[in-house]
Parts: structure tokens; C-alpha cells; sequence
């Protein structure tokens, strides 16, 4: 672990219940590490693994989808859908040398401000023991 | 009669009763070593074609460009599936594809004008070699089929993950972008490539390790629970890379995962187009 690195996260929240998840842990004065940067996408389903993998391309540490529980999807089974494709893409990152606790997916109602403040505390505590990421600015080739 | 005659035989009837416009197969290349894609419309042309272990491409990419136009297609095991995948995904109609599959003994090198006796890699691994569907079969079914293994995917997964990280940088470094590995498979079809977006700019233009990561990785991705393992893309590319090895790592998890492998069928939907409610998968909640 490098003294003093930040782990940078994208976090790519769901507008039905996550987003509105972490609008509560803000109404609620709840607090959260700074860690995280927040992408509203319209729901979980819409998390195509390129952005995922672009981020990961740019240095981020890691990466957090969150979207409705299943069951709840606002689009019926958006949720159902990432859930299949986050499933395979884990391993094949990992194989690929990006850990795979680094791409972690949470289902965060929107009732749930806590739960959100609960789950970036643990991924920035995860994302913390292990090594900082190169991003792409610093691999650029002669 | 051996395989070449069967099939020029065959063509020349398909031909000659107006049953296909035409029949894409095989010919000898001007290089008199390599076979070569032949597009057959007249019958007295059908003498060309043939059938031998330098038969490697994968013919089903060009069906693409027969859509809707009665077509009869030469095509290996591997072949059919990707026939099959198209016809899955609605880029092809089944009943305007007349299928003539080949029992295939596997295909071999061939190098520096010479053929060799060895197995392409992806032949050694495939256990396959009589097609799942065919309208008119060249050659005798054998005994199937062995369980499909991935010994080359655990030999990779065995790494410690620094190490697997450093051989993929390196592979990927070398990718010169060319886009071929894209070109030769069947399941990449799309009018429009991610690759080619400028905006916004998924793969950009520079020289970097990391653009060329990012390719290769989605690359492979799109064709998760797609991919046949006709293993064009690792033939055709001009660097070497090892794309196999990620196709198959795909390839088991979405077998291990899903039960699914892709083209056995055509009806099958594939595993990122359904879903079951109650499945338990891991995705680190």
C-alpha cells in the first residue's frame, strides 16, 4: 500500500434507488469517504461493461454499480441483466490482472442512505489494502 | 468418394437445380500450399472446389453478405456453430442456408509455403468432429463427444495475478491495432464498431498499452457466451497474440456459470440475453 494514496472509485449508481440511496445519506447528514465519484445512469442494466472497463483503463481503483435490488428494478429486470453480465466480467478482469474486489455490485434501495454510507466506507477500506493503479496518462509509449 | 468430390458433387447439383445461387467453399490458393474462400454461381465452376486440412477459414463470416439469398455453405464443426450463432442473433435465416457439413479431421499449420503436420492449436483442444446440424454431411460420423476441457485457460488461471497482469501487458503491447482478429470472426458484425467511435473516443488513436488493452479486453467481452473457438482471430493475427486465451476463459465461465455454449443450437437464447430470477451469482455484494 502506498503512504498516502486515495483509492479513486467511480461508482455508477441506478436514478430509481441508488442514487436516491446516497441522495438520502446526504439529506440525512450521514457521512461517507470522499472517495467515491458518482455516475447517474438510468439503471443498473444500462452499466454497459465498457464503461467499466474504461475506468478501469483510467486508473480508477475500482469501480461500484449499484442499482435497485433485485426484484425492484424500475425497468422489471434491468438489474437482472447486469447482475449476469457483472458476473462474468469479475473473473475475466481478474484473469486479466485487475483483482476482482476491485468491480463489486450492491443492490441499495432507495431508503437506504446507511446502507450506501456502509458500502463505500467497506470498498474504500477494501481498495485501500491493496495497490494504488496506473492510469493510462502515465503508459503512454514512445 | 473422398471429401473433395463429395462436395463438388454436391455443389454442382445445388447449382444446377437452382436450390442456391450460390456455394461458398474452398479452393487451392495461387500459392498452391493455402485454400483459399471460392464463391460458386455456375455450376461448371464447382470442379474448383475442395476439401483437405488447409481448410481453415471459418466461411459463416460471409454468409453476412448473403442475407435473405439462398446460399449453400461448406462448413466444419466449428462452422456450423457459428452458422447456428447467426442464425441465434437473426443475422441469417436458417432455411435461406443450406448447411454442407464436414466431418473434420482438424486442421493443420501451414508455414512458409509448406504444409506441416501439426495440429492448429485450436484443432488439438477441439473435440468436435461432426457438425451439429448439417442438410447433407461429407464423411462418416464418428464416436462423440468428450467433455470440453480448458487445460490452456487453468495453466493461465494458476498464475499468481501480478503475473498474469504483466503477460497480458505485454501481449497486448504488441497489438498493432490492425483490427484483423475483428474482421475473420463471424459473431463481430456489428455496423458499427465500438473501436471506431469518435465520440466518445472508447479506443483512442495513440500508440499506448492501454489503448490496445482496452480493445483486446472488450474485444473479447462482447463475445462472451458468443464465441464458437473457430479460433479466426488468433489465425489471422498478424502479432501472435494469444487471443484464444481469452475467448476460452469466457467461454468456461459462461459453461461453468450458465451451462451455456454458444452455436450448439440455434434456438438456445444466450446467457446475456435471458436471465432467471432465483440464479445466485457472485458479483461481490
Amino acid at each position: 500500500m502506498a503512504v498516502g494514496h486515495e483509492p479513486r472509485i467511480v461508482g455508477f449508481l441506478c436514478n430509481w434507488c441508488s442514487y436516491a440511496g446516497a441522495d438520502v445519506a446526504g439529506t440525512s447528514r450521514i457521512t461517507y469517504p470522499p472517495n467515491i465519484r458518482i455516475i447517474r445512469v438510468p439503471c443498473s442494466g444500462r452499466v454497459d461493461p465498457l464503461l467499466i472497463v474504461k475506468s478501469f483503463q483510467m486508473g480508477a481503483d475500482g469501480v461500484l454499480v449499484a442499482g435497485c435490488h433485485p426484484g425492484d428494478c424500475h425497468y422489471s429486470e434491468g438489474n437482472y441483466h447486469a447482475r449476469r453480465r457483472l458476473a462474468v466480467l469479475r473473473p475475466f478482469l481478474e484473469y486479466l490482472g485487475i483483482e476482482r474486489e476491485r468491480l463489486r455490485v450492491e443492490w441499495v434501495s432507495a431508503s437506504e442512505g446507511r446502507r450506501f454510507s456502509q458500502v463505500v466506507s467497506s470498498f474504500t477500506e477494501q481498495l485501500r489494502k491493496l495497490e494504488p493503479r496506473k492510469g493510462a496518462e502515465v503508459e503512454v509509449s514512445s | 468418394m473422398n471429401a473433395t468430390e463429395q462436395i463438388v458433387a454436391k455443389a454442382r447439383e445445388l447449382l444446377e437445380s437452382g436450390t442456391v445461387e450460390c456455394v461458398i467453399g474452398y479452393e487451392r490458393a495461387t500459392d498452391g500450399v493455402n485454400a483459399r474462400p471460392l464463391f460458386v454461381y455456375q455450376a461448371e465452376e464447382a470442379g474448383k472446389l475442395i476439401f483437405d486440412q488447409t481448410c481453415a477459414h471459418n466461411l459463416a463470416k460471409y454468409l453476412l453478405n448473403r442475407k435473405g439469398k439462398a446460399t449453400a455453405i461448406v462448413a466444419k464443426p466449428c462452422d456450423v456453430r457459428a452458422v447456428n450463432l447467426l442464425i441465434n442473433e437473426h443475422q441469417v435465416e436458417r432455411d435461406k442456408v443450406l448447411i454442407i457439413g464436414v466431418v473434420c479431421p482438424g486442421m493443420v499449420e501451414t508455414k512458409w509455403g509448406r504444409v506441416s503436420e501439426k495440429l492448429r492449436q485450436a484443432c488439438e483442444l477441439c473435440r468436435e468432429h461432426t457438425p451439429v446440424v448439417y442438410d447433407f454431411l461429407v464423411g462418416e460420423p464418428g464416436d462423440e463427444e468428450a467433455a470440453v476441457e480448458y487445460p490452456d485457460v487453468a495453466r493461465m488461471e494458476a498464475l499468481a495475478i501480478e503475473e498474469r497482469r504483466a503477460f497480458w501487458e505485454k501481449q497486448f503491447s504488441r497489438c498493432i491495432r490492425c483490427y484483423a482478429c475483428r474482421q475473420a470472426c463471424p459473431g463481430c458484425y456489428c455496423s458499427e464498431c465500438f473501436a471506431e467511435r469518435l465520440d466518445p473516443l472508447w479506443v483512442g488513436i495513440r500508440i499506448a498499452p492501454s489503448e490496445s488493452w482496452i480493445w483486446n479486453t472488450m474485444r473479447a467481452f462482447h463475445l462472451a457466451g458468443r464465441c464458437i473457438g473457430c479460433n479466426q482471430c488468433e489465425r489471422v493475427c498478424p502479432m501472435n497474440i494469444p487471443l484464444s486465451l481469452l475467448n476460452r476463459k469466457l467461454e468456461k465461465e459462461t459453461l461453468e456459470l450458465f451451462g451455456y455454449r454458444a452455436g450448439v443450437d440455434a434456438e438456445t437464447p444466450a446467457p446475456f440475453a435471458t436471465f432467471r430470477k432465483d440464479e445466485k451469482l457472485e458479483v461481490g455484494e
